[in-house]
């Protein structure tokens, strides 16, 4: 200080005022500023701060260290030390009849004259005033000052010895007689008192730090080290204290006093100044000479490294709150992150570091984010329809209500995932149908269709690729007019056309069962459409009737009706000629579809294998009856495609759970983000090698994940168990063995080991019946097996029961 | 109680006085811009014979090399006893007689040479560097001995030599040497090295120019007058040492001064230039003062010794001694 460099300080209760020494005292209060001009005499801190410059104290000359008076003062009482040692007591208050009057003026002077390093104020006894000096060959360097003694040099020195001293005018203002006197024949570079006592104080001395406990001064406890400017204790963490040594800090841990549990990264230049900040923790301020910004340490979440090498990450960072070099700074103390800095040239800055902000998406919609001591949740406003449908939220409805884990009536899954998604719903219905053919099939049968099931239609069709061609006319039946020709249908058609859903279980070919079904959902026009493709043209316009006259039946299905039974084969009719172009006014698909193939040329069905708003499982089906093997098969490609294309899961129909599956399944996650189907749907009967495929295990452990991230740990386990069993290579390797007492081995383990060895269990005190037999001795060391406390016969597991 | 001893490695110099304008650029450098310099231990010891320096080895490279320049053969190291503990009776005599019995005595039974510097702040016992396993060893009962590495105080290392010593009998030291005691009053001082600039003038001219006025003066008025000054800056710390006509030329309130203000006499050792083969000399005058409860500073200079005790004790202390250099005959 002492003219060269001014300090900064901030009143500890009046917040709004703080100090500037150099030669002398300056406080100012600080006052909120607009933008606008400010007042005259004030100065610009900040954009919208000023201080106004409230009295200026140049009573206390050769100024080596200022302290505050820690308890709640009006009148801004200050501690000031001196070149000489002197510790000065001051005011910048105006009120002459303060309640201070008596203490202001007052000298603490020590017996040999040296300057005075560092102060500080007791926080616990605000009377007792620590003073660090520099050393004196028969003097103490730490002094502590109870300011209200009374004790003055008369007292103990005799009048004639004071010659050299100043003239005190006030005799009765000079205390010679310290409380404490401590560090004989040492230098005192910095002091802090510890919080957990009263009586501790934490020195820097020459070349050690030291505490000092003033409840027995015969002891102390040190450390050498360097590192002995500046210390200080952090104000949240009362065992973590921070000192500096030239360009480096170093970071102590009272309560592992040996070595500092960290040292900051060396800085070119010496440090001048390394502070705490009170409002915020593990955060250390750090200013080097000629520097013209502040660094940083954020030791947030190192509260203490545990190991003797855990070395903590520490954040660094920078702030440059001005363009000139800075002198001295100070941590505001109550207002967070708050600093104010003072430049060689006396101009101030007042700002507040800027906190990092730590962000974190919790796994349901919400976002939070955190800054200092403020924590913000952003979360939508009310309901928002979006939200419902976000595919988040719908996967953790449908694992709440156990989506896909029903594994025999697996179409029921599509209910459980809220039967709201008609892809879906084809999904799992083709998967049920898929599983219910595979159980049908005798594996031994000729043909081995039962592989074929799970690979979906396309293979089976390409299977049937080649096999003779044997044509069958279809009769209409309720229509004298002749019907259409379609190829008759093979094996292979059969089981597409069961996997479409259009005919059940046997070799039974009628639509029947299926149509009554599709009455009873009230899917009046997709029955008359299947009713129709059937050839049952008389069953379409019942079918059609039946709908009208429901309850919930549009009444226009009569005229669907009545325009159906006009149906006529002339090629050049009227009635054709007005369906072929109404039938496109028609919003019902499966209407549209119906006159598209009354209407169409044979062998050319465009109008019905392309309307796309019709189920895939029910143009596949009405290809695979109408289409020759060579279009059929052009039609499957094609259609595949398309649904690999677009994500369709209606597609799986076609692609079944193959390496096409996983391509389509693959755009339908890339497209809607829906692991839990894609997971679900690839567990159901995938080969093992395409589980293998690394897209599906992806799938399968960013679900897991998924569960996870939600905390349904129960869930999870669900899954796991289900997926154990639909892929046993996902069993998790045992976890729990029970082991021998003398040879360590597992008894399990070596059970299964046994067989190797060709020497059976029954010579080893297997007992008595095959049905008991247990295994009784361990199979390692043959060992007996510890005997039951009550029947004393020795444990043992069942042989059975080995794997 | 802990014995640093010191990393610098010292060296004693003497300047004869018509001699000291060769070395005077080095001399202020080294007191006056020391952060100019790697020099961390600089003294300068002003008698009416010569001037005495010591200084380190970074510090020695500023003085030129000149026949001039009278070096004492050995290179020193500087031995500092710390008080350790925090122990605080403040009826402790202080200075060389705090150290008289624990360290200087047993030195001297040792025959090991010690040369004295008491500043300010502190004492050091420098003693030659090839001599000092034989310090350690016969310290290492008494003291915690310390190293001082790169600033950082380290235990020393022992140094394995543990045979060979057969504990002396205590005997009677008798003072040796004459005894003469200058008639001036000394105080020993210090300043802030943030003021030093503002006297540096002054102290120049103390230190390098008042010789022969004051010299004129002084045998006029009072032919027991001496001229004595002495200025150090070890690791930072000035210390001075003046008598009371000089002290008044500093302005007031500059000088750091105690509380009670004492004063101190000095009594000076030797009639021939003492030396630096001969030991025990410190142990003579320390061990009465110790007995006697005196504080005392002491400074060996080049040629002789010189004792500071305070100006009440002057009459004591020179009876002291003077009836121990009886028992030599």
């Amino acid at each position: 200080m002492s003219g060269s460099k001014p300090d900064i300080l901030w009143a500890p209760h009046q917040v709004d005022r703080f100090v500037v020494c150099d030669s002398e005292l300056s406080l100012y209060q600080v006052e909120p500023a607009g933008s606008s001009e400010l007042k005259a005499g004030s100065l610009r801190l900040s954009e919208d701060t000023a201080a106004t410059l409230l009295s200026i104290n140049s009573d206390t000359p050769y100024m080596k260290c200022v302290a505050w008076y820690l308890s709640y003062d009006p009148e801004c009482l200050l501690a000031v030390g001196q070149a000489n040692g002197r510790v000065v007591l001051t005011s910048l208050g105006q009120d002459p009849n303060s309640k201070f009057k008596d203490l202001i003026g007052k000298e603490f002077v020590p017996k040999h004259a040296r300057q005075c390093n560092t102060l500080a104020w007791n926080p616990l006894d605000s009377n007792w005033l620590a003073a660090g000096l520099d050393k004196h060959r028969a003097d103490f360097s730490v002094l502590i000052w109870d300011i209200c003694s009374k004790y003055s040099p008369e007292a103990t020195v005799p009048l004639e010895k004071v010659r050299l001293s100043a003239g005190d005018p006030e005799a009765g203002l000079v205390v010679t007689k310290p409380l404490y006197e401590l560090g004989q024949n040492d230098a005192c570079l910095s002091l802090c008192w510890l919080p957990r006592d009263q009586k501790l104080l934490l020195a820097g001395m020459h070349r050690n730090l030291a505490i000092f406990d003033l409840r027995n001064t015969s002891q102390k406890m040190f450390v050498n080290t360097k590192a002995v400017q500046g210390v200080m204790v952090d104000p949240h963490f009362h065992d973590r204290v921070a000192s500096f040594y030239e360009g480096q800090v170093a970071i102590w841990d009272l309560r592992k006093f040996e070595k500092p549990v960290l040292t900051l990264t060396e800085q070119p230049k010496p440090l001048t100044k390394v502070a705490w900040c009170p409002t915020r923790t593990g955060l250390l301020a750090t200013l080097t000479r000629d520097s013209d910004i502040i660094r940083l340490y954020d030791m947030q979440h190192t509260p203490t490294p545990i190991g003797d090498e855990t070395e903590p990450t520490i954040i660094e960072r920078s702030v440059q709150p001005c363009d000139n070099y800075i002198a001295s700074f100070a941590w505001h103390p109550t207002s967070q992150n708050r600093m104010i800095v003072v430049t060689p040239n006396r101009v101030l800055s007042d700002f507040t570091v800027f906190e990092r902000i730590s962000l974190a998406w919790s796994p349901v919609t919400s976002l939070m984010w955190a800054c200092g001591r403020h924590l913000y949740e952003c979360t939508e406003e009310g309901r928002d329809p979006s939200l419902e449908k976000d595919i988040a939220t719908r996967m953790r409805l449908r694992a709440l209500s156990r989506y896909g884990l029903d594994t025999e009536q697996v179409w029921r899954n599509h209910v459980l995932a809220g039967n709201e998604d008609p892809q879906l719903k084809s999904l799992w219905y083709t998967l049920y149908f898929m599983k219910q053919y595979t159980e049908d099939l005798d594996p031994k049968a000729p043909g081995h269709k039962g592989s074929l099931v799970y690979a979906g239609i396309k293979t089976i069709v390409k299977s049937s690729l080649g096999m003779a061609e044997g044509g069958s006319r279809h009769s209409w039946s309720g229509a004298s007019e002749k019907p259409s020709e379609g190829p008759s249908l093979s094996e292979e058609r059969i089981l597409a056309l069961q996997l479409c859903g259009w005919i059940s279980k046997g070799t039974d070919v009628d639509v029947g069962p299926f149509l009554n079904s599709l009455v009873q959902e009230g899917e009046w026009e997709r029955a008359a459409a299947v009713a129709l493709f059937n050839l049952d043209i008389r069953r379409a316009i019942q079918i059609l009737n039946e709908g009208a006259s429901s309850e919930k039946g549009d009444l226009n299905l009569n005229v669907v009706a009545m325009a159906l039974s006009g149906y006529t084969d002339e090629k050049n009719s009227l009635w054709r000629e007005m369906c072929s172009t109404l039938r496109l006014q028609l919003s019902d698909p499966y209407l549209c579809v119906m006159f598209a193939f009354l209407t169409s040329e044979p062998g050319c069905y465009d109008g019905v294998l392309y309307e796309k708003k019709v189920a895939v499982r029910d143009r596949v089906a009405f290809a695979c009856k109408f289409l020759s093997d060579a279009q059929l098969n052009r039609y499957i490609e094609k259609l595949t495609n398309e649904m690999k294309e677009a994500g369709n899961l209606e597609g799986i129909l076609l692609t079944g759970l193959t390496k096409d599956g996983v391509d389509l399944m693959e755009s339908y996650v890339d497209r809607t983000g829906d692991v839990q189907t894609a997971s679900y749907c690839m567990l159901q009967g995938s080969p093992l090698d395409v589980l293998k495929d690394e897209r599906v295990q992806y799938w399968i452990e960013n679900y897991r994940n998924l569960l996870d991230a939600w905390r349904f740990w129960h869930k999870r386990a669900e899954f796991d168990i289900h997926r154990s069993k639909l892929d046993p290579s996902s069993k998790p390797l045992a976890q729990v063995f029970v082991s021998c007492n003398f040879c360590g081995k597992s008894i399990s383990y070596s059970c299964s080991a046994v067989p190797h060895q060709g020497r059976g269990f029954s010579q080893y005190g297997v007992s008595g019946s095959p049905t008991k037999s247990k295994v009784t001795s361990c199979p390692g060391c043959r060992k007996p097996l510890p005997r039951c406390a009550l029947c004393l016969i020795n444990m043992g597991t069942p042989v059975s029961s080995c794997p | 109680m802990e014995l640093h001893i010191l990393e610098h490695r010292l060296k004693v110099a003497s300047i004869a006085k018509e001699s000291v304008p060769l070395f005077t650029y080095g001399l202020i450098k080294l007191a006056f811009l020391s952060s100019k310099t790697r020099c961390k231990f600089f003294s300068l010891t002003e008698t009416p014979e010569d001037y005495t320096i010591i200084v380190d080895e970074e510090g020695f490279l500023e003085l030129p090399s000149s026949e001039q320049l009278s070096v004492a053969d050995a290179t020193w190291l500087a031995l500092n006893v710390v008080s350790g503990g925090g122990s605080f009776s403040s009826s402790q005599p202080i200075g060389v007689t705090k150290i008289a019995k624990s360290v200087i005595a047993p030195l001297a039974d040792q025959n090991i040479s010690v040369f004295m510097l008491s500043t300010y702040q502190t004492d050091f016992i420098l003693v030659r560097e090839r001599d000092l396993p034989f310090v350690t060893h016969t310290l290492a009962a008494e003291f915690t001995i310390l190293r001082v590495v790169n600033g950082e105080t380290v235990a020393a290392d022992s140094l394995g030599i543990t045979n060979g010593f057969v504990k002396p009998k205590m005997v009677q030291r008798p003072v040796i040497h004459p005894l003469s005691s200058p008639s001036n009053m000394f105080c020993v001082t210090s300043l802030d090295p943030d003021t030093l600039p503002t006297v540096a003038t002054l102290l120049m001219d103390v230190m390098f120019y008042s010789n022969g006025v004051k010299e004129a003066v002084v045998s006029n008025e009072d032919c027991g007058h001496i001229r004595f000054f002495s200025f150090s800056l070890i690791e930072g710390y000035i210390s001075l040492v003046m008598d009371v006509q000089t002290q008044q030329r500093f302005p007031n309130n500059l000088l750091f001064t105690s509380a009670s203000g004492e004063l101190w006499k000095m009594v000076r050792i030797g009639g021939q230039p003492l030396g630096f083969d001969e030991c025990g000399i410190v142990a003579q005058i320390s061990e009465p003062l110790a007995a006697a409860d005196i504080p005392a500073y002491y400074i060996s200079t080049f040629k002789f010794d010189h004792a500071l005790v305070p100006e009440e004790n002057i009459k004591g202390v020179i009876n002291a001694l003077k009836v121990s250099q009886a028992e030599k005959h």
